[in-house]
């Protein structure tokens, strides 16, 4: 067999590969890790859409936007009430911490050491969610 | 009325996955499965290693699938994606570095006949078994080794050249040999 018979010769037998006994259970298991992958990447994709979501309607309700009462309804107005007093609890409790480490008198163009400490905090979240996908991907 | 999935051609199912839907990947995984585990064991994985390699190879198929075009075969395609990834991890453990220049070769059996080709590739060195197996199993071009490898193009050749001799030795005796043993007595 010459060299331009047997190149062809071989790439056929390499096409040519045995079943494996357990093929069925290797593809169950690839199709089990890609649903438990699918679920993680939900739960990250929910996780981020209600941090966003809870950051916006605390954003909206700070920057003091009037959005006049006869449009808002009573279940939003307890919400940002729930929203507004969770921010103070943070904010009374961070306080002390932030005096130690010496940032409550931080001041970053218009934004005081309170809105930093937000701002970091959503970053964290944020990277700690990209970290969270990247990792479902990877599985 | 849907078709059922065993009815369906590759490149309907890859859409399909592209899609989302795992159940039609999963389809393609029963249909090539073997096909790459095999293949990554003749490139010279230990069984569990070529598993563990194709598992990934076929997860990152999934994430890939919408550039599945269909121009080649779905099987070629994953090879390509699950030989990639073993040679990734191999340089992780730089253990073909050291082989490179070495010449290892197993001992020939003198039996006439065919062998298969699983049993032909153990004749090979490591890095001939490598490189054959790419160029012939995983269909990659000698520059797509050489450059996968981190190898000059020439030596890939060499390589390859080498392998297929032995390959060829051991897939199809010479005729002399059947006619020596015919000749005894």
């Amino acid at each position: 067999m010459s060299a331009d018979e047997f190149d062809p010769f071989v790439e056929r037998a390499f096409a040519r590969s045995p079943r494996m006994a357990d093929e069925a259970l290797f593809a169950a298991g690839i199709e089990a890790k890609l649903a438990s992958s699918t679920r993680l990447r939900t739960l990250a994709l929910t996780l981020a859409g209600l941090t966003g979501g809870i950051v916006a309607v605390r954003q909206s309700l700070s920057s003091a936007v009037d959005l006049g009462t006869a449009a808002v309804t009573a279940p939003v107005r307890s919400l940002g009430q729930g929203l507004q007093n969770a921010n103070q609890d943070a904010q009374l409790s961070m306080q002390p911490v932030l005096d130690q480490v010496g940032l409550s008198d931080m001041v970053f163009g218009s934004m005081g050491g309170m809105s930093l400490f937000w701002i970091g905090t959503a970053a964290l979240v944020a990277v700690a969610i990209a970290g969270a996908m990247k990792l479902s991907q990877e599985i | 009325m849907t078709k059922a999935l065993i009815d369906l051609h590759d490149v309907e199912l890859a859409a399909l996955a592209a899609a989302g839907g795992r159940r039609e990947f999963g389809e393609l995984v029963r249909r090539h499965g073997s096909a790459v585990r095999g293949l990554l064991r003749r490139m010279g994985a230990q069984p569990s290693e070529a598993d563990d390699v194709a598992q990934d190879a076929f997860l990152q198929a999934f994430e890939k699938c919408a550039e599945f075009r269909g121009e080649g075969t779905f099987a070629s395609w994953v090879k390509r994606i699950a030989a990639r990834l073993y040679l990734k991890r191999k340089a992780r453990n730089a253990r073909y570095v050291a082989e490179v220049e070495t010449e290892e070769t197993a001992p020939l059996v003198d039996t006439p006949g065919l062998v298969d080709l699983d049993e032909a590739l153990k004749a090979l060195s490591e890095t001939e078994r490598l490189c054959v197996s790419l160029c012939h199993g995983a269909g990659l071009s000698h520059p797509e080794i050489a450059a996968a490898l981190k190898l000059p193009l020439g030596t890939v050749k060499s390589h390859v050249k080498r392998g297929l001799d032995k390959l060829r030795v051991r897939l199809q005796p010479e005729p002399a040999s059947y006619g020596r043993t015919s000749h005894v007595g």
